[in-house]
């Protein structure tokens, strides 16, 4: 796996937290689905979390856990699915949610540019040679007709 | 018309660029057929039964001479000597090879042209009246309101990779002539009492296998607005919209299933965070565009010239009736280019016939022509003085079928010929019904006949007063009929004849619907009318007792 961080490669402090394995410990991104679980644990612990939540996730559910977290990574099941992009967009510019967040999953290099455009500050690349490849396609254009993201 | 500025001509060369890379890349195998896929789609590249195709936009159908003969270039140089014009005011080449597409975009580009989001699960070409601006009904000039869509639309980051394609059209008067309300979005330009331009939006209407059409979702969106509201309805379709089965993706499925109700809500609950922000359209903004489609310097003069001419000729004075149309500056008409000569397929220009055209339109119409929902295209600014030599040209090049508005100006997908999903062919049932009603086509009259090889429905058959569909029984072709669907003023879809039809019979079938009507119509009613007034069953029990 190759961050993309700000339009470079760059060193990840994160890790994606494994339930089977036990506890978290700081900076592990961990699941929806394990957060809710063991929120008031999780809450005591003091750890600086990540969460992972799926594109398609009700922005609704996650809006109300966005204060506890350092980072959001959205999952995007297949490269095909859009709705990460409508949902990072809504993060950044509904909730004003000003931490990492980073695209994960099948995501193409063809798609690093769109995905920065839409509010993603991180992408997670599969091999070094994609990651590569995303960097080159960040440039591919110099105009654009939508306005930034706020 | 609309040219490019600097911003816009970077934007469109390097998308060229870009899509270079990604076809090298493919045919290096460095990117997958699946990941290819959507990539190419975005560029227009389809791939059909025998090869590429590629769909290239003609934003609100309208083309410079220049343009046009860039076309005959492409086609001439890349493809087969053709193209092929769409209902979507696309132009489609049939066998350009891989390899040469970043070429042709390249030459595309250079007249600033692309095929940006012709085909893909992404916001399509927005499509518009083509008579905008010259028809005499009009309220608001709809071509501002497009280029404004398609800039907002092309490449929009967040729409990229929506649950299924996206097709919106706008249209500035009372009678709809862009088919709006089987869009996914249709958007009519009105006028406040006080003036201020706005739109009513409706939603959720579309042809294909369930054809819906489309409702209201707000009845006065004013122009400022018109960006932010767009973004919300595409943001809550693309949050909502269904995405585990391909039939059930469109916008008009969400609609139904959601209830417009709660959709409306959703869309307002986006919008409420989204107007009144960047999206905003400033009044110096609008201008900037209007200014572009300013009226054209028509000159101070009137209808003598041609009062004479359709004295001298006979088949002057029907193709005048039949293929040209009042326009709003005295003096002037606008005046149809059938492409439904007998024995090419509906909608098909030569490479020769694209420069001719391109010719007259330099000399007749301002340099200027349009492409109609109807697969025809349309020189709109003619002198009135002019059409008899106009007209003189156009017999030349088989492009003065006086048709338009009757049979065999039909509509017509590409069928089994071309397209890998058909059921069934067209063009050759074009061809026959083309061959039994040529010499009776303007005494039978107003009639729109629409045919799609296949449920998806890019011929619009369930909105043809005639709609023809393929159907496959058993691995033979067959053909569903429906009677009484329509698209101006109040969309309607047909309804079924009855049981699909042989292919053999499909012809015949034709022939006694048309039969009935002429035995039942009273004076000058058209078919519309009189199958309102009869009803379904007399051609019912010609049609299938004959069969
Ligand atoms: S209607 Fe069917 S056969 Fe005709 S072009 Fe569309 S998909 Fe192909």
């Amino acid at each position: 796996m190759t961050l993309i961080k700000n339009n470079s490669v760059s060193g990840d402090a994160w890790h994606h937290h494994i339930a089977e394995q036990g506890l978290p410990t700081n900076h592990d991104i961990v699941s929806l689905a394990y957060w809710l679980e063991n929120k008031t644990t999780l809450i005591k612990s003091g750890l600086i979390l990540g969460l992972l939540v799926d594109g398609n996730e009700d922005f609704e559910t996650i809006e109300g856990e966005l204060t506890h977290f350092s980072l959001i990574a959205i999952n995007f099941p297949t490269f095909a699915d859009g709705r990460g992009y409508s949902l990072a967009k809504s993060l950044r510019e509904k909730s004003n949610y000003a931490h990492e967040i980073r695209a994960v999953g099948d995501i193409l290099p063809d798609q690093a540019l769109y995905l920065t455009r839409v509010g993603f500050d991180a992408l997670e690349l599969p091999t070094k040679e994609h990651a590569g490849l995303a960097l080159d396609k960040l440039s591919e254009y110099s105009v654009f007709y939508q306005p930034e993201i706020a | 018309m609309y040219l490019y500025n600097e911003f816009d001509q970077t934007l469109v060369n390097e998308r060229v660029e870009q899509f270079r890379d990604q076809t090298k890349r493919f045919l290096n195998g460095k990117l997958t057929e699946e990941q290819f896929r959507p990539l190419r789609l975005m560029n227009g590249l389809y791939i059909q039964t025998h090869a590429p195709m590629l769909r290239v936009n003609i934003p609100y159908g309208l083309l410079s001479s220049k343009q046009l003969r860039m076309f005959a270039h492409i086609a001439h140089k890349y493809d087969k000597d053709y193209g092929h014009f769409t209902t979507r005011q696309n132009i489609q080449f049939n066998w350009p090879k891989l390899e040469q597409v970043p070429d042709i975009l390249s030459d595309l580009a250079s007249v600033q042209m692309h095929a940006i989001q012709s085909s893909g699960n992404c916001i399509r070409n927005t499509t518009c009246d083509p008579l905008a601006g010259v028809c005499a009904d009009e309220i608001v000039d709809p071509r501002p309101y497009c280029e404004i869509i398609r800039q907002w639309s092309t490449l929009h980051p967040e729409f990229s990779y929506l649950p299924r394609k996206f097709k919106i059209a706008v249209s500035g008067s009372p009678k709809d002539r862009a088919a709006t309300e089987v869009h996914d979005i249709g958007l009519h330009v009105k006028k406040d009492t006080e003036g201020n331009i706005g739109f009513e939006v409706l939603v959720g209407g579309g042809l294909g296998r369930t054809p819906v059409i489309g409702q209201t979702i707000a009845n006065f969106i004013a122009e400022a607005d018109l960006l932010s509201y767009l973004e919300a309805i595409l943001r809550t379709y693309n949050r909502f919209g269904r995405r585990d089965n391909k039939y059930k993706a469109r916008i008009k499925i969400l609609v139904r299933e959601t209830g417009l109700d709660i959709f409306k809500e959703q869309v307002e609950t986006e919008w409420a965070l989204l107007r009144g922000k960047k999206l905003t359209l400033s009044k110096q903004a609008i201008e900037r565009v209007k200014d572009h489609f300013n009226p054209l310097s028509y000159d101070n003069t009137n209808d003598n010239a041609l009062e004479k001419h359709l004295n001298t000729s006979g088949v002057f004075r029907q193709w005048v009736k039949q293929n040209t149309t009042s326009h709003k500056q005295a003096g002037y008409r606008i005046v149809f280019l059938s492409l439904k000569a007998p024995n090419t397929p509906p909608g098909d220009v030569t490479d020769l016939q694209m420069n001719h055209i391109a010719d007259l339109a330099d000399t007749y119409s301002f340099g200027e022509l349009r492409t109609t929902h109807d697969q025809n295209l349309a020189l709109t600014d003619v002198k009135s003085s002019d059409l008899y030599a106009l007209w003189q040209q156009l017999e030349k090049h088989q492009l003065a079928t006086p048709n338009i508005g009757t049979i065999t100006d039909m509509i017509c997908c590409p069928g089994l010929d071309f397209c890998s999903l058909a059921n069934a062919s067209s063009i050759d049932i074009a061809q026959g019904i083309t061959d039994r009603f040529k010499d009776s086509a303007i005494d039978t009259g107003k009639i729109s006949l629409k045919m799609s090889g296949c449920m998806n429905g890019c011929g619009h058959h369930s909105i043809g007063e005639i709609g023809i569909l393929g159907v496959d029984k058993k691995g033979e072709q067959w053909y569903q009929l429906t009677l009484g669907g329509s698209d101006s003023h109040q969309s309607k879809l047909g309804d079924r004849l009855g049981k699909a039809i042989a292919k053999e019979h499909v012809v015949d079938a034709i022939d006694d619907i048309i039969h009935i009507y002429k035995l039942n119509r009273n004076d000058g009613e058209d078919f519309a009318n009189t199958l309102e007034r009869i009803g379904l069953q007399p051609f019912k029990d010609k049609v299938y007792d004959a069969h």
